[in-house]
């Protein structure tokens, strides 16, 4: 049985590997996790005041410095942490709640509708002035951000889960999983979970990229942790200071790190799928 | 009229529920609204007078009741920093982005069709991979960068246009219209730019579908000219889920003009927003959040009836 399980799976990697893009941005995100990994080896925390401020790049400064003399190249450094950190544990935080509402959606099917409705109406509502709105209210810090980020991106992955969910239910094995007396909760663990997860690995990727761009916009807007460095942090303070329109270095630094984490997890989720497909036609 | 019927319930249904979600978030979440007017050091007695001033003595069932009340009547709670009521400070603003809104949508559904028949009419040439791989990385955008990028490029730079404001103060009657007009590209091109990329890969991929059905083969046997086959036979059918779509991204497209209204300090509710952010000014998000909700659902029940109107079968399911 084993090697018919793995099969598809080898069948995807392989798949997945002839692709260049998907290998690429896999690797872009490898090094950017190194980068949130090591910032202390990188450079040190930008705190205080700098004698040299608002100057371009040069050899001492990679990405040169801001209005009060900070080191911009570390600011992105330290950045990638928070970055990455609160786009992880905001989509780690959504996936969860999101398999959980839409596998028991499926299963259970007095849940169904008020489940579907309470989807449906969160997912017609304008996200980003409540997240404002919400971290605004409950402080900023890296944890609210991660939290709040969740607490409305759930229901996309609940919609993806459920349609999934649904085909699963009715198949032969859920019903025999039954008519052996398995619990509710076994049969959602052990039938309809694993048949959800492959779809889900899309949507996780997903769900981070626009986590990320989630918690740049908080922080953009002066909702980010003061005590921590993020991408959007940086173009906050650029956009305090007015140099948004003088030096270019202070945020086009920022920027294109943003871009690349969003760009490789996008690609590498549509290189992913690619990947999958390719196992249906052969 | 039962299908509007149903549309405009559904629309109320979610005009509630975020005026309920909002009010409770705000009243349960940490953040004391008094301590956020007044200073910390203040005695007791002016905490409970101010408490009772905005009606927060009260037990929260009768709060919520009264918050409902005040909202059917227009009045949503006055402005913790301006001493003026929330719906005044919002109202100002609202007219600029709708016109920021507006038009960003009107451009990006003017350069969407035809970039998506382009793409979907050349399926594998170079040009469709040239137009997808660009409508993925337009979806990857950051609206502030893209923002930032061009006041730097087309304001700074090149300086063909103004980078901060909505018009002109000085300019009266024709030139206010045309320096309105000359403020209103670089903040509604950045919308346009973000919200693009989707509209495009939805219209390629429906008018791909539409171009393999069986009346676009019969169109053709019949001898209609290709270039007719697509647009009169497959684009109508393909605009259809593209409809959709223009309804599904109002989210975003709200929340991108929250962003572009900070960037280039245009005087719209995204820029109160940020203002509002700056203040701790609670009343302002909320009431913030409860109008740009119900634009959206507005818009949504515009989306819903115009498609009930262009595909019939909608209007019997």
């Amino acid at each position: 049985m084993t090697t018919v399980e793995l099969t598809p799976r080898q069948r995807t990697w392989s798949a997945f590997r002839r692709n260049p893009l998907g290998m690429g941005s896999g690797a872009l995100l490898v090094l950017l996790a190194l980068v949130a990994i090591f910032a202390p080896l990188l450079a040190p925390f930008p705190e205080g005041y700098g004698a040299d401020t608002s100057q371009p790049p040069s050899a001492a400064h990679w990405f040169g410095t801001d209005d009060i003399g900070q080191d911009v190249f570390a600011q992105v450094v330290w950045g990638t942490r928070v970055s990455m950190a609160v786009g992880l544990s905001a989509s780690v935080l959504a996936i969860v709640i999101g398999l959980l509402i839409g596998v028991s959606a499926a299963y259970f099917r007095r849940l169904d509708t008020p489940l579907g409705v309470l989807v449906d109406l969160s997912l017609s509502l304008p996200v980003l002035p409540l997240m404002i709105l919400v971290a605004a209210l409950a402080g900023p810090s890296v944890r609210t951000l991660a939290v709040v980020i969740a607490l409305f991106s759930w229901p996309e992955v609940a919609r993806v889960v459920r349609s999934q969910a649904l085909a699963i239910v009715p198949m032969p094995f859920v019903s025999a999983a039954k008519v052996v007396g398995g619990s509710s909760w076994w049969i959602v663990r052990k039938h309809l979970l694993p048949g959800v997860i492959p779809v889900v690995g899309v949507s996780v990727v997903l769900t981070t990229s626009r986590a990320v761009l989630a918690e740049a916009g908080l922080s953009f807007l002066g909702l980010g942790d003061p005590n921590s460095w993020s991408w959007g942090t940086i173009l906050h303070k650029a956009q305090q200071s007015g140099s948004l329109a003088s030096a270019w270095w202070t945020t086009l630094f920022p920027s294109a790190a943003i871009l690349l984490l969003v760009l490789s997890t996008t690609l590498l989720s549509v290189a992913y799928n690619d990947a999958r497909n390719h196992r249906s036609d052969t | 009229m039962r299908f509007i019927g149903i549309r405009l319930a559904r629309g109320l249904l979610t005009l509630w529920f975020a005026v309920t979600v909002t009010f409770f978030l705000v009243r349960l979440l940490p953040g004391d609204p008094v301590l956020a007017v007044a200073d910390p050091n203040m005695t007791e007695e002016l905490r409970r007078k101010l408490l009772a001033d905005f009606g927060l003595d009260q037990p929260l069932g009768v709060q919520y009741l009264n918050y409902l009340g005040q909202l059917l009547q227009g009045n949503l709670g006055m402005s913790f920093r301006q001493s003026v009521p929330v719906t005044t400070v919002l109202m100002e603003r609202l007219p600029w982005t709708l016109i920021l809104t507006i038009s960003a949508m009107a451009v990006t559904i003017a350069l969407g069709i035809p970039l998506g028949v382009l793409a979907a009419t050349r399926a594998k040439g170079w040009m469709d991979r040239v137009i997808q791989l660009t409508g993925v990385t337009a979806q990857s955008l950051f609206v502030p960068s893209v923002g930032i990028l061009l006041m730097y490029v087309l304001g700074v730079w090149l300086g063909w246009f103004p980078i901060g404001g909505a018009v002109d103060l000085d300019a009266t009657g024709f030139a206010a219209t045309l320096s309105m007009l000359h403020h209103l590209v670089l903040p509604c091109l950045s919308l346009v730019l973000i919200q693009l990329g989707g509209y495009v890969l939805t219209m390629r991929t429906t008018l791909i579908d539409a171009l393999g059905e069986d009346y676009v083969s019969l169109a053709k046997a019949k001898g209609v000219k290709p270039g007719k086959v697509v647009w009169k036979h497959a684009l109508r059918n393909a605009l259809l889920p593209t409809t959709t779509i223009a309804g599904l991204q109002l989210g975003t497209l709200v929340g991108g003009a929250v962003l572009t209204e900070t960037i280039y300090a245009y005087p719209g509710i995204g820029r109160a927003v940020y203002e509002a952010v700056g203040q701790l000014d609670f009343p302002v998000l909320q009431g913030a959040f409860v109008l740009l909700a119900a634009a959206v659902v507005v818009a949504n029940l515009i989306t819903d009836v115009a498609y009930g109107i262009l595909d019939p079968r909608v209007r019997t399911s």
